[in-house]
């Protein structure tokens, strides 16, 4: 759902179809339009753009009040033991049953959220261990919360379980009917099918891409599969889980080093200058405590490593290891935010390293608009891409909007390295890291971005060198040492570029006394005896010269030795749920990872005595649990992290061990998903009085006008998406002929029905628009799209693919002309799968 | 069949004009040959008519079957492996034999031609003359005419062994048509030259009117049938140009109308034209038709 | 040993890897006439759109020597409905009417069993063109030659296996020996009629003496645009050669009976000298 799998990740594609051709796998496919993902499923189940929840709660409500699910005792023990299922929450928690459509906590503007009242109910905090806080940890460790207080009957109506039967109790298969316009038989053939393929033999997954995050309610809709997913038993067990199909080669790998303006490599928080973050010891605390419960426990070792490799020697106890040095975030400055601040003017200059914002930005116009307010701007490409050329030929320029003698932008153009050009890794989804030599020397003046990054950061340094400003501090005491050995130069022509090697060993982690790789994060140390970059890497260097990075050696199943998965090569997070509560494989054919009561557990009693049990997996899998904590072992209720958790506490990042039905943190609008429509939607939501997500980010800024709810101008659900023959902006294809040629012109994919009621024929050209902008493209008109009948009324839906840019072999309009800026509360994604439209024969302006 | 069979993109200017001319050629020499053969002295001037046109036509096709080559330098590969230098001929394709049988052709034609200047007395001085004119001309003439045969034939063979929808409906019938046509055109080329060389008492016409009017009519009969026998796949020849040419051009004025008009000649006594005038207007239109003919099922084989 | 592929269209997902993997090894230009600077819009525009689905190549020919057909097939009210997907090519017939029709001797069947066109012999003559009953070769105007896929044949000659089999992420497109393709190709035949694909076929046994390039199809060949009668031209020659010797007869035996007849008005002639 919500993904397109076979067109955007067509060579991970090969095993669903492995599955299905080989093994008979049921494959389903929930979009709006019939893809070639659609084609090769067994059943495609259409539903109107931003209609998930509906969907997948409906699955929900299904699921829970199904007789198989009421009487298999799986799916009960599974979500009993591993699920917040039986956990009690705040009395004063107040749902969307109760106050159509908005939780507890809404501030008096709307604007926000707080989630005091979604809490859960607990017991007294136990008496601190510690006596005196000497370290970060024993902070911790007196802190510790009570536990959650639970009911494992699942009787009180104060469960989660009974709060979230009740809020999901008016998602039937008719509201999925009325609601998406997805017939009801086919609703329930998904269902049902999801239903009778999860047990303790059989597992289903759930995949997904941007068709479910590209939404205001986007986190939300993944939320509700993992919900399902935890119901069914599917999480932590091998064939299970919720699946998140990443975009760009490696950008799995670039959230985990963080290019995310609000996290620090592995997952760390930023420094906030908006949170109460003063010193390293208020940041541990913030951050820290209320995760104190779970493996985060460990957050003081990863955070005090993290600023270690960045400062080295100057970083120590006494200067909070440079933590004031480190640069504070002061608001949102994800994209949308930034562009509509550079539109402001309060952005001087832009880095622009792998990136198209004139094309692949929503609202394009005002981004490129927002370019033209800079006052420098550096690109660093292949090609001249529409942004690098935005001053001189964008449609802006062209229109006479502007002229490119007004512009001030001083625009840098640098010639990047293509990826065979370079030595480095990739972390793809599955979070494995693998990889991959240099073939050949970039050519001319083309460099490498972390050449380019090492050269701006040295040359800087230089410039600062002398500086007796404390503001300087970082950049004078930031550790910079990733020049290659001359071995590692020797065959290329290019002999300063950083040595991956250096980069990587610092990622994963050292002994800052003698500079050793640390083989796990089990080694870390919150005293600045080590350093460690992202402490989720640790372990891909297990010691000098070996990179688990470079390890090809596959196998029929797990494959360990073939890359390394973060975490300690853990390939399926969680995994401890794959045995039962007592530690028994759930089934012979679901077996990953168990407890074995004989195996030899290397550890010794105060006696001396061996003591027998420990985890295995026979696959060569990571476990992801402590190896001889047995499954009947109660968690210290004063302990910190691990030693909180019990032995069946196989959730161990949640603070509680549990998988979160509830989310009584973490998120910002709301515990449960509950069905919004799309901020621009042609109909009213049918289940709740409030119409889109209450605190989705919107900016009522010039040049970025909304429709209104059901807005007769624009009537049309628009959508849009990629294909095979195109990579994102286009940079990357649309210049190269081979693949320009194979879709040569932006279309517009309309069903016959719309057609024949815009007088529309196949393959002329169209106007769509918006209030933000226009854009021509070729119909084609195809079955493949589906009018939906909502609520008694026909709501047209258009898709269009995004590819299109002025540059290059193949031309065509910017679809991001026509997109909204408005986001996703919790991400900051923009909403660019459902949004609203107007359609019209014939070309811009009226042309024919 | 298979409508996805790609069109060679066969020019008509140069191929249907290859075809056309080839074909005049070759009903020349053939119509020559065979009434000497069969008709003896009395159709020698026809004959000798036929071999007068024969030569000089084949010559002016080489150049259009080459101009319509893609690499035409290398159109002696027709003849020879461009490997080994070696002769080369396959056996199974029709353009193959046919290039040899056109050489062979004009090998024979060429040696008519050069019989009938030595035969009128106009190579008297060649040293070679008095040797030549002992040779026997209907041991190469039987033999040329077997060629002509060919090459006005193959032409047909060519279209119909393909897999264009039209020409495999038409088959088998294409190149028995062509060989008609050949004869018709051959003849009324004939009719032509010796009318300009006021030969138009010859003893031998009468005839050589009759064949001329048995190949017409073999003509007509085929080219109907070859539309009855396509069927549906005909639809390319009822349609647009296609269909003007070959029933208005080739049917009416190439065969229906000088067959009429032959009638009409011979029955009306008195017509305000002269028998002979009509005739040669007749003859014009048969060659118009010829040309027709060729192009029209060269076209539609090539419509998409 | 003959080699050649199974395309296995029931797993084929229409990325068209193939076609560019096939463009990229054999250095293809692409079709230099798909982008045509418009004046108008003061752009290059594309004149390849064909609107019909998701297939912009239309056809195979010198320069797409692979195609990814798309049928897209659904009921009015898309309660039945299926898109599907086959990458075309050469067939490397085994009575293959491109060669037997080539005067010149430039398409060759090499050891492997490929059908071959000689670049330095072919003369551009187009008589292959038509010849083909899958409509695969064209003219290049650049070349004046005809060309169409050689079945990788630098690669193949090499050790190497094709650049699309190599490219094809689903394994839908896998090159190997015909005994050995074939054997797969009924195994995976047997295991979908066994999951309820009744219709599922097997293209390319017996068609045109046996293609070396075969095809497993979910439906009927029609529907995937592939002749269910092959013939292969030349097979039709000698019927084509006895009609038109019969015509030549007809017009010998036209000639015996006009030129003999006697009976023509005295005045017109002398008697006949022998
Ligand atoms: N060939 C190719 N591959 C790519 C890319 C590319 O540009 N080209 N881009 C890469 C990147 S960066 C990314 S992020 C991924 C994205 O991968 P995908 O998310 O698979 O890509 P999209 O085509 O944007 O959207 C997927 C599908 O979501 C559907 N959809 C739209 N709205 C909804 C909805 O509300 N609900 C549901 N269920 N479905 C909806 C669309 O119809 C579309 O078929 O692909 C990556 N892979
Ligand atoms: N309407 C709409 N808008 C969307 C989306 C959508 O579905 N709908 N999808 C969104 C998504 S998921 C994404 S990921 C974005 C993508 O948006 P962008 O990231 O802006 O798009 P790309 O075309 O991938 O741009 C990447 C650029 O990096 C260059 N490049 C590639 N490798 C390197 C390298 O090693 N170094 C350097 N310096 N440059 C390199 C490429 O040539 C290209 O110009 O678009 C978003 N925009
Ligand atoms: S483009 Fe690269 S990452 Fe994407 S599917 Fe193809 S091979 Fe995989
Ligand atoms: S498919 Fe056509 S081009 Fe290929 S071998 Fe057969 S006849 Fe020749
Ligand atoms: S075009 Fe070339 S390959 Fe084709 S038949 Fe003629 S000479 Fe042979
Ligand atoms: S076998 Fe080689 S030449 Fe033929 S289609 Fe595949 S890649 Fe192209
Ligand atoms: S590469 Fe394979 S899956 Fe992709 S279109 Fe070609 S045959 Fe189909
Ligand atoms: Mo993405």
């Amino acid at each position: 759902m919500g993904s397109n799998m076979a067109e955007c990740h067509p060579v991970a594609f090969r095993w669903p179809l492995k599955a299905k051709t080989e093994h008979g796998a049921v494959l389903m496919h929930v979009d709006p339009r019939f893809t070639r993902t659609s084609a090769l499923c067994d059943i495609h189940a259409p539903i109107r753009a931003g209609t998930d929840i509906v969907f997948l709660g409906a699955i929900i409500n299904h699921v829970i009040h199904s007789e198989r699910w009421n009487t298999d005792p799986f799916f009960r023990e599974y979500v009993v033991n591993y699920t917040n299922a039986a956990t009690l929450i705040a009395a004063d928690f107040k749902d969307t049953e109760d106050l159509d459509g908005l939780y507890s906590g809404l501030s008096p503007d709307g604007k926000a959220y707080s989630n005091a009242t979604w809490a859960y109910q607990r017991e007294k905090p136990p008496a601190p261990a510690a006596q005196e806080a000497k370290t970060f940890t024993d902070l911790l460790l007196q802190r510790i919360p009570g536990r959650p207080k639970t009911d494992p009957t699942l009787r009180n109506p104060r469960t989660v379980f009974r709060i979230l039967e009740r809020h999901y109790s008016r998602y039937t298969p008719e509201t999925v009917e009325k609601i998406c316009g997805c017939p009801k038989e086919k609703f329930l053939q998904v269902a049902e099918s999801l239903l009778n393929n999860s047990g303790s033999d059989r597992t289903s997954n759930i995949t997904y891409a941007v068709g479910w995050t590209q939404h205001t309610v986007g986190v939300q809709i993944i939320r509700t599969a993992a919900i399902l997913q935890s119901l069914l038993g599917n999480i932590g067990r091998p064939g299970g889980g919720v699946l998140a199909l990443r975009g760009h080669a490696t950008i799995q790998g670039s959230t985990d080093i963080a290019t995310l303006y609000h996290s620090l490599p592995g997952y760390l928080n930023m420094p906030d200058a908006r949170k109460a973050h003063e010193s390293l010891k208020d940041f541990i605390l913030t951050e820290a405590v209320p995760l104190s419960t779970s493996f985060w426990g460990n957050y003081p070792k990863y955070a005090v490593s993290y600023f270690k490799a960045q400062f080295g020697d100057a970083a120590t106890r006494e200067n909070d290891y440079g933590y004031d040095y480190h640069p504070k975030i002061t608001g949102d400055h994800s994209h949308m935010p930034m562009f509509i601040d550079m539109a402001a003017g309060k952005i001087k200059g832009l880095l622009l390293m792998g990136q198209n914002p004139a094309v692949g930005g929503q609202n394009a116009r005002l981004q490129r608009k927002a370019l033209a307010k800079l006052d420098w701007m550096v690109v660093r490409d292949f090609f001249e891409t529409e942004t690098a050329a935005f001053w001189r030929n964008s449609p802006e320029i062209r229109s006479g909007e502007l002229k490119a003698s007004g512009i001030k932008t001083e625009v840098f153009f640098l010639p990047a390295a293509v990826v065979a050009e370079m030595e480095g890794t990739f972390t793809n989804t599955q979070r494995l890291i693998q990889a991959h030599d240099k073939a050949v020397d970039p050519p001319g003046d083309a460099r490498s971005d972390a050449w380019f990054s090492f050269l701006l950061g040295k040359r800087l340094k230089e410039l600062y060198k002398d500086s007796t400003h404390d503001r300087d501090w970082a950049i004078r005491n930031l550790l910079w040492n990733y020049e290659p050995d001359a071995a590692e130069a020797a065959e290329w022509r290019i002999k300063d570029e950083p040595s991956a090697y250096k980069l990587l060993k610092e990622i994963n982690g050292y002994t800052w006394e003698d500079r050793k790789p640390l083989p796990s994060f089990a080694n870390l140390k919150e005293d600045g005896s080590t350093a460690c970059g992202a402490w989720i890497y640790t372990g891909v260097i297990p010691e000098e010269g070996k990179n688990r990075a470079k390890s090809r050696k596959g196998d029929d199943w797990m494959s360990p030795n073939w890359g390394f998965a973060w975490p300690a090569n853990r390939h399926i997070m969680y995994n401890r749920a794959s045995a039962d509560p007592s530690g028994k494989p759930w089934s012979e054919k679901k077996k990953l990872v168990y407890w074995d009561p004989a195996a030899d557990s290397g550890t010794k009693d105060p006696a001396g005595k061996p003591v027998p049990g420990k985890w295995v997996a026979p696959s060569g899998e990571g476990i992801d649990f402590q190896p001889t904590k047995a499954p009947g072992f109660r968690g210290k209720d004063n302990g910190l992290g691990f030693d909180w958790l019990s032995g069946n506490d196989a959730f161990i990042m949640r603070s509680d061990g549990k998988a979160w039905l509830f989310a009584p943190a973490g998120l910002v609008d709301g515990p449960l998903p509950a069905h919004y429509e799309p901020y621009e939607s042609p109909v009213k939501n049918l289940l709740y009085r409030q119409q889109s997500n209450p605190v989705a980010k919107v900016w009522k800024v010039e040049g970025n006008p909304y429709h209104k709810v059901a807005d007769p101008s624009y009537p049309i659900v628009i959508s849009t998406y990629r294909l095979t023959e195109h990579h994102l902006t286009g940079a990357m294809s649309r210049w190269l002929p081979w693949l320009a040629e194979l879709m040569p012109e932006l279309f517009c994919e309309i069903s016959p029905e719309l057609a024949a009621e815009r007088k529309i024929m196949n393959g002329e050209y169209v106007t769509i628009r918006t209030a933000r902008g226009e854009v021509e493209a070729r119909a084609l008109v195809t079955r493949r799209m589906q009018p939906f009948l909502i609520d008694g009324k026909t709501v047209h839906e258009i898709g269009l693919p995004w590819h299109w840019g002025w540059q290059g072999t193949a031309q065509g309009d910017v679809v991001n002309n026509l997109t909204p800026l408005v986001g996703d509360p919790n991400v900051s994604i923009h909403e660019g799968k459902a949004f609203t439209c107007d359609l019209r024969a014939g070309k811009k302006g009226g042309r024919a | 069949m298979n409508p996805e069979v790609h069109i060679p993109g066969w020019e008509w200017y140069y191929v249907a004009m290859y075809f056309f001319i080839a074909g005049i050629s070759a009903g020349a020499y053939f119509i020559g040959t065979l009434a000497e053969l069969f008709g003896g002295e009395r159709h020698r001037e026809i004959s000798r008519t036929g071999f007068y046109i024969a030569f000089p036509l084949i010559l002016l096709t080489p150049p259009l079957l080459i101009a319509d080559l893609g690499r035409p330098e290398r159109f002696w590969h027709l003849l020879f492996y461009a490997k080994s230098g070696i002769p080369y001929m396959n056996f199974q394709s029709p353009l193959s034999v046919g290039s040899w049988a056109l050489l062979l052709f004009g090998a024979m034609a060429f040696l008519s031609f050069l019989d009938n200047l030595v035969s009128e007395g106009k190579l008297q001085s060649a040293p070679f003359a008095k040797a030549y004119s002992r040779i026997p001309r209907k041991w190469y003439a039987v033999v040329g005419s077997i060629a002509g045969f060919f090459v006005a034939g193959y032409t047909g063979v060519i279209l119909n062994v393909t897999a264009r929808p039209f020409w495999v409906a038409t088959d088998p019938l294409v190149g028995a048509l062509f060989i008609a046509s050949a004869a018709s055109t051959g003849a009324a080329a004939i009719y032509l030259v010796m009318s300009w060389r006021k030969k138009l008492t010859d003893p031998g016409l009468p005839g050589f009117d009759r064949f001329d009017r048995l190949s017409k009519v073999l003509e007509l009969v085929l080219a109907v049938a070859l539309v009855l026998i396509a069927g549906k796949w005909a639809a390319p020849l009822l349609r647009g140009l296609n269909a003007v040419m070959f029933w208005g051009g080739a049917v009416v004025l190439g065969t229906l109308f000088p067959l009429a008009a032959g009638w009409y000649a011979t029955r009306a006594v008195e017509g305000r034209m002269p028998p002979e005038r009509l005739a040669t207007v007749m003859a014009v239109l048969v060659l118009f038709g010829g040309a027709l003919l060729r192009i029209s099922l060269l076209q539609a084989g090539q419509v998409q | 040993m003959p080699k050649g592929m199974f395309v296995d269209t029931s797993i084929c997902t229409g990325c068209k890897a193939c076609q560019v993997a096939c463009k990229e090894w054999n250095a293809l230009p692409h079709e230099p006439g798909h982008f045509r600077f418009d004046p108008v819009e003061k752009r290059p525009v594309a004149v390849n759109f064909t609107g019909d689905s998701y297939d912009n190549t239309g056809a195979l020919g010198a320069t797409d020597w692979r195609r990814v057909r798309f049928i897209e097939q659904f009921s009015e009210d898309r309660s039945r409905g299926r898109w599907l997907f086959s990458s075309d090519s050469c067939k490397h017939c085994n009575d293959a009417g491109c060669l037997n029709a080539c005067p010149t001797g430039a398409i060759v069947r090499t050891g492997l069993g490929n059908v071959f066109i000689r670049q330095d012999v072919c003369i551009g003559c187009k008589y292959c063109i038509p010849s083909c009953p899958y409509g695969v070769i064209s003219l290049s105007i650049a070349t004046g030659t005809v060309h169409k896929c050689t079945l990788c044949n630098d690669r193949i000659h090499n050790g190497l296996g094709t650049a699309c089999a190599k490219v094809c992420p689903t394994g839908s497109i896998s090159f190997g020996e015909i005994a050995e393709l074939r054997k797969a190709a009924d195994t995976r035949l047997a295991q979908l009629k066994g999951l309820g694909y009744g219709e599922a076929n097997i293209y390319g046994y017996k068609e045109a003496g046996g293609l070396n390039v075969f095809y497993l199809f979910l439906d009927r060949p029609q529907v995937y645009g592939q002749t269910e009668s092959v013939v292969v031209p030349q097979r039709r020659l000698p019927v084509s050669s006895a009609v038109a010797i019969a015509g030549a007869l007809a017009l010998g035996g036209a000639a015996l009976v006009s030129f003999r007849e006697r009976g023509s008005r005295p005045e017109d002639g002398e008697e006949v000298k022998t």
